[in-house]
Protein backbone atom coordinates (compact mmCIF):
# COMPACT_ATOMS: atom_id res chain seq x y z
CA UNK A 1 0.00 0.00 0.00
CA UNK A 2 1.19 3.51 -0.77
CA UNK A 3 2.40 5.29 2.43
CA UNK A 4 -0.26 7.73 3.68
CA UNK A 5 2.13 10.68 3.96
CA UNK A 6 5.43 11.74 2.49
CA UNK A 7 8.26 10.48 4.74
CA UNK A 8 10.13 13.79 4.59
CA UNK A 9 7.63 16.63 4.68
CA UNK A 10 4.43 14.95 5.90
CA UNK A 11 2.17 15.94 3.02
CA UNK A 12 -0.62 13.44 2.38
CA UNK A 13 0.33 11.75 -0.90
CA UNK A 14 -1.76 8.57 -0.81
CA UNK A 15 -4.93 10.37 -1.90
CA UNK A 16 -3.33 10.96 -5.30
CA UNK A 17 -2.34 7.32 -5.78
CA UNK A 18 -5.45 5.87 -7.44
CA UNK A 19 -5.59 8.78 -9.88
CA UNK A 20 -1.85 8.75 -10.53
CA UNK A 21 -1.72 5.01 -11.17
CA UNK A 22 -4.65 5.13 -13.57
CA UNK A 23 -3.16 7.99 -15.59
CA UNK A 24 0.36 6.57 -15.73
CA UNK A 25 -0.96 3.18 -16.81
CA UNK A 26 -2.87 4.98 -19.56
CA UNK A 27 0.48 6.16 -20.90
CA UNK A 28 0.89 9.64 -19.44
CA UNK A 29 4.30 10.90 -18.34
CA UNK A 30 4.59 10.54 -14.52
CA UNK A 31 6.23 13.97 -14.20
CA UNK A 32 3.39 15.65 -16.08
CA UNK A 33 0.78 13.83 -13.97
CA UNK A 34 2.44 14.92 -10.73
CA UNK A 35 2.73 18.52 -11.94
CA UNK A 36 -0.95 18.41 -12.77
CA UNK A 37 -1.89 16.94 -9.36
CA UNK A 38 0.08 19.67 -7.59
CA UNK A 39 2.86 17.53 -6.13
CA UNK A 40 5.70 20.00 -6.38
CA UNK A 41 8.41 18.93 -3.93
CA UNK A 42 10.81 16.17 -4.92
CA UNK A 43 10.41 14.42 -1.55
CA UNK A 44 6.70 13.87 -2.29
CA UNK A 45 7.30 13.06 -5.96
CA UNK A 46 9.63 10.18 -5.13
CA UNK A 47 6.93 8.69 -2.87
CA UNK A 48 4.66 8.09 -5.87
CA UNK A 49 7.38 7.56 -8.46
CA UNK A 50 9.23 4.83 -6.54
CA UNK A 51 6.24 3.03 -5.03
CA UNK A 52 5.81 -0.68 -5.80
CA UNK A 53 2.36 -2.05 -5.05
CA UNK A 54 2.68 -5.47 -3.36
CA UNK A 55 -0.89 -6.10 -2.21
CA UNK A 56 -1.71 -8.31 -5.18
CA UNK A 57 1.53 -10.26 -4.76
CA UNK A 58 1.02 -10.91 -1.05
CA UNK A 59 -2.71 -11.53 -0.88
CA UNK A 60 -2.65 -15.28 -1.76
CA UNK A 61 -0.40 -15.99 1.26
CA UNK A 62 -2.62 -14.48 3.93
CA UNK B 1 4.45 44.11 12.09
CA UNK B 2 3.06 43.84 8.58
CA UNK B 3 1.67 40.89 6.67
CA UNK B 4 1.52 40.91 2.89
CA UNK B 5 -0.27 37.86 1.48
CA UNK B 6 1.13 36.65 -1.84
CA UNK B 7 -0.87 33.44 -2.24
CA UNK B 8 -3.62 31.96 -0.11
CA UNK B 9 -5.57 28.81 -0.78
CA UNK B 10 -7.37 26.38 1.50
CA UNK B 11 -4.29 24.22 2.06
CA UNK B 12 -1.31 26.47 1.41
CA UNK B 13 -0.16 30.03 1.86
CA UNK B 14 2.72 32.31 0.97
CA UNK B 15 3.16 35.64 2.68
CA UNK B 16 5.71 38.27 3.61
CA UNK B 17 5.97 39.03 7.30
CA UNK B 18 7.91 42.23 7.87
CA UNK B 19 9.14 44.41 10.72
CA UNK B 20 9.64 41.47 13.07
CA UNK B 21 12.72 39.79 14.51
CA UNK B 22 14.03 36.41 13.38
CA UNK B 23 13.07 34.93 16.75
CA UNK B 24 9.43 35.85 16.24
CA UNK B 25 9.33 34.55 12.67
CA UNK B 26 10.88 31.30 13.81
CA UNK B 27 8.46 30.93 16.73
CA UNK B 28 5.54 31.21 14.28
CA UNK B 29 7.10 28.53 12.12
CA UNK B 30 7.73 26.23 15.06
CA UNK B 31 4.27 26.77 16.52
CA UNK B 32 2.66 25.80 13.19
CA UNK B 33 4.65 22.57 13.15
CA UNK B 34 4.59 21.46 16.75
CA UNK B 35 2.31 23.49 18.99
CA UNK B 36 -1.06 23.68 17.28
CA UNK B 37 -3.08 20.71 18.58
CA UNK B 38 -4.93 18.54 16.08
CA UNK B 39 -7.00 15.37 16.22
CA UNK B 40 -5.44 12.09 15.12
CA UNK B 41 -6.21 8.45 15.77
CA UNK B 42 -4.32 7.22 18.83
CA UNK B 43 -5.96 3.87 19.70
CA UNK B 44 -7.61 1.29 17.49
CA UNK B 45 -9.68 -1.62 18.73
CA UNK B 46 -9.36 -4.10 15.90
CA UNK B 47 -12.12 -6.71 16.05
CA UNK B 48 -11.42 -8.37 12.75
CA UNK B 49 -8.60 -7.95 10.24
CA UNK B 50 -7.99 -10.57 7.58
CA UNK B 51 -6.41 -8.11 5.15
CA UNK B 52 -2.83 -8.31 3.86
CA UNK B 53 -1.49 -5.74 6.32
CA UNK B 54 -0.78 -6.29 10.01
CA UNK B 55 -2.88 -4.72 12.75
CA UNK B 56 0.03 -2.47 13.75
CA UNK B 57 0.57 -1.18 10.25
CA UNK B 58 -3.14 -0.68 9.84
CA UNK B 59 -3.22 1.41 13.02
CA UNK B 60 -0.26 3.46 11.74
CA UNK B 61 -2.03 4.15 8.46
CA UNK B 62 -5.18 5.19 10.29
CA UNK B 63 -3.25 7.50 12.62
CA UNK B 64 -1.67 9.41 9.72
CA UNK B 65 -5.03 10.36 8.19
CA UNK B 66 -5.60 14.06 8.93
CA UNK B 67 -8.94 14.79 10.60
CA UNK B 68 -10.70 18.13 10.28
CA UNK B 69 -10.23 19.59 13.73
CA UNK B 70 -12.50 21.90 15.66
CA UNK B 71 -10.15 23.62 18.12
CA UNK B 72 -13.09 25.22 19.95
CA UNK B 73 -14.84 22.02 20.99
CA UNK B 74 -11.91 19.71 21.75
CA UNK B 75 -9.06 20.03 24.22
CA UNK B 76 -5.70 18.21 24.30
CA UNK B 77 -6.22 15.05 26.33
CA UNK B 78 -3.25 15.56 28.67
CA UNK B 79 -4.85 18.72 30.04
CA UNK B 80 -8.52 17.77 29.76
CA UNK B 81 -10.36 19.50 32.63
CA UNK B 82 -13.21 16.95 32.59
CA UNK B 83 -11.40 13.64 32.79
CA UNK B 84 -7.78 14.55 33.57
CA UNK B 85 -6.36 12.43 30.76
CA UNK B 86 -8.45 9.26 30.93
CA UNK B 87 -10.60 9.99 27.90
CA UNK B 88 -14.03 11.56 27.66
CA UNK B 89 -16.22 13.18 24.96
CA UNK B 90 -14.42 16.53 25.47
CA UNK B 91 -11.08 15.15 24.34
CA UNK B 92 -11.79 12.13 22.16
CA UNK B 93 -13.77 11.13 19.07
CA UNK B 94 -14.47 7.61 17.98
CA UNK B 95 -14.50 6.55 14.35
CA UNK B 96 -15.71 3.15 13.30
CA UNK B 97 -14.92 1.25 10.16
CA UNK B 98 -16.29 -1.99 8.87
CA UNK B 99 -15.68 -3.22 5.36
CA UNK B 100 -15.70 -6.42 3.40
CA UNK B 101 -13.80 -7.26 0.21
CA UNK B 102 -13.35 -7.12 -2.64
CA UNK B 103 -12.53 -3.45 -2.95
CA UNK B 104 -10.38 -0.62 -1.69
CA UNK B 105 -11.22 0.78 1.75
CA UNK B 106 -10.95 4.57 1.77
CA UNK B 107 -10.79 7.07 4.62
CA UNK B 108 -14.33 8.25 3.71
CA UNK B 109 -15.65 4.82 4.79
CA UNK B 110 -14.94 5.67 8.43
CA UNK B 111 -18.02 6.69 10.38
CA UNK B 112 -17.35 9.39 12.94
CA UNK B 113 -19.29 9.76 16.19
CA UNK B 114 -19.11 13.54 15.73
CA UNK B 115 -20.31 14.63 12.27
CA UNK B 116 -18.03 17.72 12.41
CA UNK B 117 -14.92 15.56 12.69
CA UNK B 118 -14.25 13.87 9.36
CA UNK B 119 -11.12 12.84 7.47
CA UNK B 120 -9.78 15.89 5.62
CA UNK B 121 -9.32 13.81 2.49
CA UNK B 122 -11.93 11.18 1.74
CA UNK B 123 -9.90 9.36 -0.88
CA UNK B 124 -6.95 8.12 1.20
CA UNK B 125 -6.61 4.37 0.56
CA UNK B 126 -6.43 2.44 3.85
CA UNK B 127 -6.20 -1.12 2.57
CA UNK B 128 -7.09 -3.06 -0.53
CA UNK B 129 -9.37 -5.93 0.50
CA UNK B 130 -9.52 -9.05 -1.64
CA UNK B 131 -12.54 -11.36 -1.90
CA UNK B 132 -13.56 -12.70 1.49
CA UNK B 133 -11.26 -10.39 3.51
CA UNK B 134 -12.81 -8.39 6.32
CA UNK B 135 -12.02 -5.37 8.42
CA UNK B 136 -13.92 -4.31 11.55
CA UNK B 137 -12.47 -1.76 13.93
CA UNK B 138 -13.13 1.19 16.16
CA UNK B 139 -10.57 3.97 16.27
CA UNK B 140 -10.22 6.60 19.00
CA UNK B 141 -8.83 9.99 18.01
CA UNK B 142 -7.25 12.38 20.52
CA UNK B 143 -6.11 15.95 20.43
CA UNK B 144 -2.34 16.03 20.53
CA UNK B 145 0.71 18.09 19.65
CA UNK B 146 3.01 17.84 16.63
CA UNK B 147 6.02 17.73 18.94
CA UNK B 148 4.83 14.33 20.25
CA UNK B 149 4.12 12.64 16.92
CA UNK B 150 3.91 13.56 13.22
CA UNK B 151 0.30 12.40 13.16
CA UNK B 152 -0.59 15.55 15.14
CA UNK B 153 1.51 17.83 12.97
CA UNK B 154 -0.74 20.27 11.13
CA UNK B 155 1.90 22.38 9.39
CA UNK B 156 3.72 20.81 6.48
CA UNK B 157 6.86 22.20 4.85
CA UNK B 158 6.65 25.42 6.86
CA UNK B 159 9.63 27.58 6.12
CA UNK B 160 10.81 31.10 5.60
CA UNK B 161 13.70 33.01 4.10
CA UNK B 162 14.79 36.58 4.49
CA UNK B 163 13.56 39.02 1.89
CA UNK B 164 16.35 39.27 -0.72
CA UNK B 165 17.86 42.62 -1.69
CA UNK B 166 19.84 42.81 -4.95
CA UNK B 167 21.51 46.05 -5.92
CA UNK B 168 23.07 46.58 -9.35
CA UNK B 169 25.38 49.51 -10.04
CA UNK B 170 27.65 50.41 -12.98
CA UNK B 171 26.76 47.20 -14.83
CA UNK B 172 28.53 46.60 -18.17
CA UNK B 173 25.81 44.13 -19.36
CA UNK B 174 28.29 41.27 -19.86
CA UNK B 175 25.49 38.76 -19.07
CA UNK B 176 27.54 36.36 -16.94
CA UNK B 177 25.30 36.84 -13.91
CA UNK B 178 22.17 36.13 -15.96
CA UNK B 179 23.51 32.85 -17.30
CA UNK B 180 24.72 31.76 -13.85
CA UNK B 181 21.51 32.52 -11.90
CA UNK B 182 19.84 29.15 -11.09
CA UNK B 183 16.43 30.83 -10.82
CA UNK B 184 16.83 32.67 -14.15
CA UNK B 185 15.50 35.94 -12.78
CA UNK B 186 18.23 38.30 -14.06
CA UNK B 187 17.51 39.91 -17.42
CA UNK B 188 20.08 41.78 -19.47
CA UNK B 189 19.06 45.03 -21.07
CA UNK B 190 21.17 47.63 -22.80
CA UNK B 191 21.55 49.64 -19.63
CA UNK B 192 22.65 46.54 -17.68
CA UNK B 193 21.24 43.68 -15.64
CA UNK B 194 17.78 44.04 -14.12
CA UNK B 195 15.51 42.01 -11.86
CA UNK B 196 11.80 42.71 -11.83
CA UNK B 197 9.96 43.40 -8.59
CA UNK B 198 7.99 40.14 -8.58
CA UNK B 199 11.00 38.03 -9.57
CA UNK B 200 13.12 39.33 -6.70
CA UNK B 201 11.18 37.17 -4.22
CA UNK B 202 12.33 34.04 -6.09
CA UNK B 203 16.00 34.83 -5.35
CA UNK B 204 17.49 32.15 -3.11
CA UNK B 205 20.40 34.40 -2.00
CA UNK B 206 22.92 31.92 -3.45
CA UNK B 207 25.25 34.78 -4.46
CA UNK B 208 26.43 33.02 -7.64
CA UNK B 209 25.82 36.22 -9.63
CA UNK B 210 27.95 38.18 -7.18
CA UNK B 211 30.82 35.71 -7.62
CA UNK B 212 30.59 35.74 -11.43
CA UNK B 213 30.68 39.51 -11.74
CA UNK B 214 34.24 40.65 -12.51
CA UNK B 215 33.59 44.32 -11.79
CA UNK B 216 31.54 43.75 -8.58
CA UNK B 217 28.55 45.56 -10.02
CA UNK B 218 25.97 43.25 -8.44
CA UNK B 219 25.51 42.96 -4.68
CA UNK B 220 23.20 40.50 -2.94
CA UNK B 221 22.05 40.93 0.63
CA UNK B 222 18.85 40.38 2.60
CA UNK B 223 16.46 42.26 4.81
CA UNK B 224 16.92 41.01 8.37
CA UNK B 225 13.45 42.00 9.47
CA UNK B 226 11.34 40.75 6.53
CA UNK B 227 10.53 37.11 5.92
CA UNK B 228 9.00 35.28 3.00
CA UNK B 229 6.94 32.44 4.49
CA UNK B 230 5.73 29.37 2.67
CA UNK B 231 3.52 26.92 4.50
CA UNK B 232 1.02 24.16 3.88
CA UNK B 233 -1.58 22.54 6.05
CA UNK B 234 -2.34 18.81 6.14
CA UNK B 235 -6.06 19.61 6.03
CA UNK B 236 -6.88 19.52 9.75
CA UNK B 237 -7.11 23.33 9.56
CA UNK B 238 -7.25 25.70 6.64
CA UNK B 239 -3.92 27.43 6.01
CA UNK B 240 -5.37 30.66 7.36
CA UNK B 241 -6.65 29.09 10.58
CA UNK B 242 -3.35 27.31 11.12
CA UNK B 243 -1.35 30.56 11.09
CA UNK B 244 -3.93 32.24 13.34
CA UNK B 245 -3.91 29.32 15.79
CA UNK B 246 -0.10 29.35 15.83
CA UNK B 247 -0.17 33.04 16.70
CA UNK B 248 -2.73 32.35 19.45
CA UNK B 249 -0.52 29.63 20.91
CA UNK B 250 2.42 32.06 21.12
CA UNK B 251 0.19 34.73 22.64
CA UNK B 252 -1.13 32.25 25.21
CA UNK B 253 2.40 31.28 26.19
CA UNK B 254 3.47 34.90 26.56
CA UNK B 255 0.46 35.58 28.77
CA UNK B 256 1.26 32.51 30.85
CA UNK B 257 4.79 33.81 31.35
CA UNK B 258 3.50 37.23 32.41
CA UNK B 259 1.16 35.50 34.90
CA UNK B 260 4.03 33.51 36.40
CA UNK B 261 6.24 36.60 36.64
CA UNK B 262 3.45 38.51 38.39
CA UNK B 263 3.21 35.84 41.07
CA UNK B 264 6.92 35.93 41.85
ZN1 LIG C 1 7.25 15.58 0.71
ZN1 LIG D 1 -11.27 14.28 28.65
Amino acid sequence: MIPVRCFSCGKVVSNYWVDYKKRVEAGENPAAVMDDLGITRYCCRRMLLSHVELVDVLSPYQ
Amino acid sequence: MEVDILELSDRSAKFVLSNVRTAFANSIRRAMISDVPTLAIEYANIYDNTSVIYDEQLALRLSLIPLITDIESYVPQARCPTCGGEGCPVCEVSLSLSAEGPGMVFSRDMISSDPKIQPADGNIPIVDLKKGQKLVLEAIAHMGYGKDSVKWQAGIACGYKNMPIVSIENCDACGKCASECPKGIIHIEESGATISEEDLIKCSICRLCERMCEISAIKVSFNESAFVFTMESDGSYSARDLVLNAAKVIKGRAEELVGILDRL
